[in-house]
Formats: structure tokens, C-alpha cells, sequence
């Protein structure tokens, strides 16, 4: 009785929660009951007047202004300061959940990183023809450059940020794996800290893991992969225009380490060094923000004025260590994505603990069948299109464009790969007042090192903050919300 | 430390200075045009203080303050300084405290409010600048209790004293061309007493010698006292104090650096007042505006040497 009298009280922030058809919904259960994970959250949002839950919603938005969580967009020699919208509700994920995601992760970040090893020596994987060659080749994140190189521990991905989704079945899949410089752990730590800002005392009450200790964590990581017992770490950013140069700014300063741009390392007798006050003095290890393309002028885009002349001379003489290792874009391709599955079995001898998203090549008679049957359930893709151009929406489209669009991909079908359109899970959002469900997604992130692989407990939910979308990036409407794993 | 964090440190601190001056520098105008408008009209200060390519002139008041604060056209305005100084601040995060990270962070986002503005338009123009100036005091407050003495501290103090240093030479210069066209004692006084209130030694000035103006002891202040923070000679002092101690340290090399401000302290030290008026205070200045510039030369061409 006093429950449904609470209810009624807040009866606003509740009325308009439509649960999307044939979506998980992280808070409700399909008869609108609330998992055991919120009851504690939602409780305390029913005690809160929605003036209150208003105002903590403002004071989000200054804390991040005012503690420099930014970006600057540049508009007539006016720089505007931006913040990546944040949605004051977290998202609550349970220890069992969590437990089968970390496996997860673990077993995959294992296994890619054993096949871009394998790929860069032997290529046993193409011998015993798990995958065909001529795919390796034709990838453009593929470098030539690595080949027969030895890697420091035989680790090439040391930081990580898998993005996952929740299917309507409540499982998490796969969604892409980002091995080469994946960003938004500032966004992560910092999410938590206005969170403890935002609702005093919930979140012990609550037996919410902590995530503050991934500083230390990478430090330690990347202090590991040097000999040295006191070695220089760095981390290269490509400068103060970059959209993530606040993360950049603040991994060095909670690692205590030095932020560096292309221009204060040069490379000497084969090894590098930074330009001092005192003097060149020698860099052991480099945290880059800096994508492989624009690492060396001397052997990728020679007109990059972000990376350091003659850096990957110097990597593959073993002088200095790079963070993540160049050329591990080969293992988050979409065209390798589908191959995954079958390298945990190859390498582990293991069956895959988080799924991929069922893919369809479309080169595969049997498999463009199947699809060309359930054309209303599919999203048909090119492999080598990007940014949704050139995409078909079964759901979507109309009868005639399906027919052109089938047409076409008969022309060259082993260029097509199609997947089911996706029911990303929605969590419950304070917008206008109001609790809404929208669409979320995970990036947890995992960090690899000579004692194995650890996975901060949490990670980056991002959120399609418009109505329906399904579009989390930043770029199109999204925004991000703390993300508690609890006890 | 890298030499990029060096030379970011000096110029934070420079454009810190830069701004707490010119907002001091408005203050003390706008008071002293509603006075005698004809002594003191804003065109040489748009003239001195900004770019030599600007071409915007105004006689009023507000129209003035705001040009110089808030134009984006004016690259020496407080809103272009701040964006610098916090630029620097934002790439040296590391080196300098999170409380003068935060306290820099702020007053820019006070200064680029889209309402600020208005603030100057409609409410009590003084407190306005008052308001600005407060950030930098607190600035120098936070900065002496939270950095710690090293480095990073003595570079930013060497872009701090360099740009008061510098300030002071030029405010001076611009009022010695003013006293010059005039043969008016009082007009004179006027003249010197704002030269005072521009540096913010109107007050010890008072103390000392009371309320009456001689020539030689605003000159022997503004120059050789050693007790006055804004004194050519305490910021000399003060300057050469931290690149010892940057050389102690091993950050800086010892080079004519070292010897150039020690001629130019015991210079400023040893100068009597007679011999001062012998060879002209305009000439004075500017064997001092030289010499500073030679230091400032120096301390680039040790810091940028290896970037080339």
C-alpha cells in the first residue's frame, strides 16, 4: 500500500516510460516489474522531487564546464566549450552480468591478440585456412611494416574497449572490438565522480564497485613493459585541438606522466628522446594517442606533422615500446569481425563466452538465401562501406527498393555481409522531467599486461539520448552515463 | 622538463600578468577621464595596448573597456589573453596544481558567458573590472599556496616578473611623452600620480612622502625601491632570483643569461637619481626596455634551440 501511495506521489517521473516493443529494458522486466538492480536506485528517485532530480541535472552540466570536462569547437577565431551530454540516471549492471562479460572479453582479447601475433610471424591461421589470406592482405589497417617484428611480451593490444549491446534475448554481443586507440575512459572515471557529487551516499549504499583505480592500473601496465626499473613513460597526444585532448591531459596527470606532442620527441642514434630543459633525455615507453597512419612520416603519411620521424625504426629495434603495439587495426576490422568466433576455437580451443552478432556473407549461396527470405528482419551491408552509406534497412525499405537493391548485391555478392537489425536494450534516462527508455550500449575497458588482462568494473554507457535512435556516437546525439556494477 | 612545458609555463604566467595590468590600467583611466577628459582620453591606451595594425578608435568609456576586453579582433584584449593563458594551462595540466587548473578554467568561463557583457552595460563599470581583476589575484594566491617550489614554480615566475617588468617600462614611456608636452606643474602632477595608480603604488607613495609630487621620489619608486612589488628593480631582483635558481637546479644553462641580469640590477641599483636626469629618463628606460629584451631573447634561445 505505502509503495503504490510513493508511486502515485512521482507518478509524473514514471508516466511516460513506453518500453520499446521486443527490447530488453534494463530497469523493467517484461511484466513491468522492476529488476532487483534498480529497486534500490529507483527507490531513491521516488523520494527525490523532480525540482531536486532538475537541479542535479543542471549542476552535471557545471561541474563538467567547470572542471574542464570539454571540448573546444573552433567558429570564427571563437572558441565554443562543449560537453558530451550526460544523463544523470546510471546504469546498473549486476556482478553475474558483469562476471560473464569480463570472461568474455578476457577469452577474446586473448585470442586477438594471439592472431594478430600469429598474422605478423607465421600466419598459421591462413596455413590451416581458418582464414583466407587474400582478406589479410586487402585490409588496409594491415601493416607491412610489423611483419616478423618482436613485440615486447608478445602483447599488441594493451588497452582496449570492446563495445557491447544487449540483444532482446538479454544477452550481451559483440558489437565491434576497438583495438587501436580507444578513448572515453576519461568519461568513465569522470561520470563517477559526479556521480558521488550527484547522489551522496548511494552509491556505498548501493555496492557500487569502484572504477578510480584505472589510473594506477595502466600505470603499472605500461611501467611493466620496460626493463628499466625506473622507466620514462609519456603519453603522445596530436595537440589541443583534438576532441579527446582532455582525456589526454587527464590520464597524464593522474598517471603523474608527461604529455607529449610529435614535436617534443626526436629520434637519435636510434632511440627516442624528449627535448628537456636540461637536455634531450630518453623515452622508454609511449602511451600514442596518435593513429598509426600518423605515427612516422618516414614510413606511413609523410606528411604528418603529429608523430615522430623514425619512431618505428627505433620500435623494431626494440629501443622503445608503443602503446597499443602499430598495426592491431587488423584485428578490429568488420571484414575480420565475422572470423572472431572461429579464433577463440583455433587459438584457445575454446567456445566463444560473449557472441558475435550474427553476420551473413552473402558470398555464401546458403547464407544470401536465408537472408533474402528474411529481408524485413535484415541490415545489408558493404563491406568496405562505412558511416551507413550505402546500407539497405529491410524493415525500412519498400518492396521496390529491396528488388534493386537484391539485384545489385547478385552483381558481387561476396561484397555484401548482411546482419538482423538490432534491438539495442534501453535504460531509463531523466529527460524533461521524466524517466524515458533510449538506447544504450558498453564500452568496458580492459587492459593487458605481463600479469594478463584486467577489466575495470563499469566502463562507458553511452546513450542515444533522441527518441527511437539507435545511434549512440557522440557525433549524432549521443551521450554517455556512469555505468555501476554492483556488488 | 620539456621545453614546450617550459616555454608554456613562462607565457601562462606572462598573459596572467598582461591582463591583471591592462584591467588595472582601465580602472585607473576610466576614473581619471571622468575627471579631465582632455589629460586622459582612452586612444593611447587602444594605441599602446593593442596590436599596431588595429584601427579602432573610441572616446568612450564603455565602448573602450569593452574593446578592450571582450573584442576578439584585438589580440591583446582580456578575453584573447585568457584564452591563451588557459590553452597553456590546459597542455601543462600536469606541471601546474588542479587548483590553478580549476581557478584559470573558471574565469574563462565567466569571461566567455554570453551575459557578461551586458554586466559592463548596465551595472557599475568599476565593479566590472573589479570582478575580472579578482580571478587574477586569486590566481597569485592559489598559485603561491598549492605549487610547489620548483620548476615549474620558477618558470612561471620568470614570464610573471619579465611581463610586469615590462608593463612598467612602458606604462612609464607613455607618461614620460605626456609630461613632456606639457610646462604645467600641476598638469604634471596629474600626470605622475597616474602613473602611481596605474602600477598600484599610488598608496605606498602616500605613505612615504605624503601627499606632495616630486619628480625624483616617483622616479626613485617606481625604479629603485626595493620594498615595492611593482618596482623595476624589485622585479629585476625578483626575476634573477628564479633563473638561480633554475640554474641551480640544472633546468637552465649558464650562460650570459646570468650576467645580463646582474649588470641590469646593479645598473638600476647604482643609478643616482642625478645621474638619472643627466643622460634623461626617456633613456633610461629604454637602455633598461633593451636589456630586458636581450634577457627575454636569451631565455628563448636556450629553450627553443633544440626545437629547430
Amino acid at each position: 500500500m505505502l509503495e503504490t501511495l510513493k508511486l502515485m506521489e512521482n507518478n509524473n517521473l514514471f508516466s511516460s516510460y513506453d518500453q520499446l516493443p521486443s527490447t530488453w529494458d534494463e530497469m523493467y522486466c517484461t511484466d513491468s516489474k522492476i529488476r532487483t538492480q534498480y529497486e534500490g536506485f529507483i527507490e531513491y528517485l521516488k523520494n527525490t522531487s523532480p525540482e531536486k532530480l532538475t537541479k542535479k541535472e543542471e549542476l552535471s552540466k557545471q561541474l563538467f564546464m567547470s572542471q574542464g570536462v570539454t571540448f573546444t569547437v573552433y567558429s570564427d577565431n571563437e572558441g565554443i566549450e562543449k560537453i558530451f551530454p550526460f544523463d544523470i540516471v546510471p546504469r546498473i549492471i549486476t556482478a553475474a552480468e558483469w562476471g560473464k562479460i569480463e570472461r568474455g572479453i578476457k577469452q577474446r582479447l586473448k585470442a586477438l591478440n594471439l592472431f594478430i601475433k600469429d598474422i605478423y610471424n607465421e600466419q598459421f591461421i591462413i596455413k590451416d585456412g581458418i582464414i583466407p589470406g587474400e582478406l589479410i592482405y586487402s585490409c588496409p589497417n594491415f601493416l607491412r611494416e610489423m611483419k616478423g617484428v618482436k613485440v615486447p611480451y608478445d602483447i599488441y593490444v594493451h588497452i582496449s574497449g570492446v563495445d557491447l549491446i544487449r540483444n532482446n534475448d538479454g544477452e550481451f554481443y559483440v558489437l565491434e572490438d576497438n583495438l587501436r586507440t580507444p578513448s572515453g575512459v576519461s568519461y568513465m572515471l569522470e561520470n563517477r565522480e559526479i556521480s558521488k557529487r550527484l547522489f551522496p551516499g548511494i552509491l556505498p549504499k548501493s555496492g557500487v564497485r569502484s572504477v578510480s583505480n584505472y589510473p594506477n592500473m595502466l600505470y603499472k601496465k605500461l611501467k611493466e613493459l620496460s626493463n628499466n626499473l625506473n622507466p620514462n613513460i609519456v603519453l603522445l597526444t596530436p595537440g589541443i585541438y583534438n576532441s579527446a585532448y582532455y582525456e589526454h591531459t587527464t590520464l597524464a596527470r593522474l598517471m603523474g606522466i608527461e604529455l607529449v606532442e610529435g614535436s617534443d620527441l626526436v629520434v637519435k642514434n636510434h632511440f627516442v628522446y624528449m627535448k628537456t630543459t636540461n637536455g634531450l633525455k630518453q623515452v622508454d615507453v609511449i602511451y600514442r594517442r596518435v593513429d598509426d597512419d600518423f605515427l612516422d612520416p618516414l614510413e606511413f603519411n609523410a606528411k604528418s606533422v603529429l608523430g615522430v620521424a623514425g619512431i618505428m625504426d627505433v620500435y623494431r629495434k626494440g629501443n622503445v615500446n608503443i602503446v597499443n603495439a602499430p598495426g592491431t587495426g587488423i584485428a578490429d576490422d568488420k571484414a575480420i569481425y565475422i572470423y572472431v568466433p572461429d579464433m577463440i576455437q583455433y587459438y584457445l580451443g575454446e567456445e566463444p563466452i560473449l557472441k558475435n552478432i550474427q553476420t551473413y556473407q552473402l558470398g555464401r549461396p546458403d547464407e544470401l538465401e536465408y537472408v533474402v527470405k528474411n529481408i524485413r528482419e535484415m541490415v545489408i551491408k558493404k563491406t568496405d562501406g562505412s558511416g551507413g552509406y550505402g546500407m539497405l534497412m529491410g524493415h525500412e525499405a519498400t518492396d521496390e527498393e529491396i528488388k534493386d537493391y537484391i539485384a545489385n548485391v547478385k552483381k558481387k555478392p561476396e561484397n555484401f555481409i548482411a546482419q538482423p537489425i538490432l534491438r539495442l536494450s534501453t535504460a531509463p534516462c531523466y529527460i524533461n522531467g521524466q524517466l524515458s527508455p533510449r538506447c544504450i550500449d558498453l564500452r568496458p575497458f580492459a587492459l593487458s599486461g605481463r600479469d594478463g588482462i584486467d577489466i575495470c568494473p563499469g566502463g562507458l554507457t553511452r546513450v542515444a539520448l533522441k527518441k527511437g535512435s539507435l545511434v549512440v556516437n557522440s557525433s549524432q546525439g549521443g551521450g554517455s552515463k556512469d555505468t555501476w556494477v554492483i556488488q | 622538463m620539456l621545453s614546450r612545458v617550459a616555454n608554456n609555463l613562462i607565457w601562462l604566467d606572462r598573459y596572467m600578468e598582461r591582463g591583471s595590468g591592462i584591467l588595472n590600467l582601465l580602472k585607473v583611466n576610466f576614473y581619471a577621464n571622468q575627471d579631465s577628459p582632455e589629460l586622459f582620453p582612452w586612444t593611447p591606451i587602444i594605441k599602446n595596448f593593442t596590436t599596431s595594425d588595429n584601427e579602432y578608435y573610441t572616446e568612450d568609456a564603455i565602448e573602450c573597456i569593452d574593446f578592450m576586453v571582450f573584442s576578439y579582433a584585438n589580440s591583446n584584449s582580456i578575453i584573447n589573453i585568457i584564452t591563451k593563458a588557459r590553452e597553456n594551462a590546459r597542455s601543462v595540466q600536469e606541471h601546474i596544481s588542479r587548483e590553478l587548473w580549476l581557478c584559470i578554467n573558471n574565469y574563462y568561463l565567466y569571461l566567455t558567458n554570453k551575459d557578461l557583457p551586458k554586466k559592463l552595460r548596465e551595472d557599475d563599470p568599476i565593479q566590472f573590472l573589479e570582478d575580472l581583476r579578482n580571478y587574477h589575484l586569486i590566481y597569485n594566491g592559489t598559485a603561491d599556496i598549492t605549487q610547489e617550489r620548483g620548476a615549474s614554480y620558477y618558470f612561471m615566475n620568470v614570464g610573471k616578473f619579465l611581463e610586469r617588468v615590462i608593463q612598467i617600462s612602458d606604462f612609464t614611456a607613455i607618461k614620460l611623452v605626456e609630461i613632456g608636452k606639457t610646462s604645467d606643474n600641476l598638469e604634471q602632477s596629474f600626470y605622475w600620480k597616474n602613473l602611481l595608480l596605474s602600477i598600484g603604488g599610488y598608496q605606498l607613495y602616500l605613505k612615504t612622502h605624503k601627499s606632495t609630487f616630486n619628480e625624483d621620489h616617483v622616479i626613485r619608486m617606481v625604479f629603485q625601491d626595493k620594498l615595492f612589488p611593482r618596482s623595476v628593480y624589485y622585479c629585476v631582483n625578483k626575476l634573477n632570483r628564479h633563473i638561480n635558481q633554475l640554474i641551480e637546479s640544472g633546468e637552465l644553462e649558464k650562460n650570459n643569461i646570468e650576467f645580463l641580469l646582474g649588470k641590469l640590477e646593479s645598473t638600476i641599483k647604482y643609478t643616482t637619481i642625478e645621474n638619472i636626469n643627466k643622460q634623461g629618463l626617456q633613456n633610461f628606460i629604454n637602455d633598461i626596455k633593451t636589456d630586458i629584451r636581450n634577457i627575454s631573447l636569451t631565455i628563448n634561445a636556450v629553450y627553443f634551440s633544440q626545437n629547430n
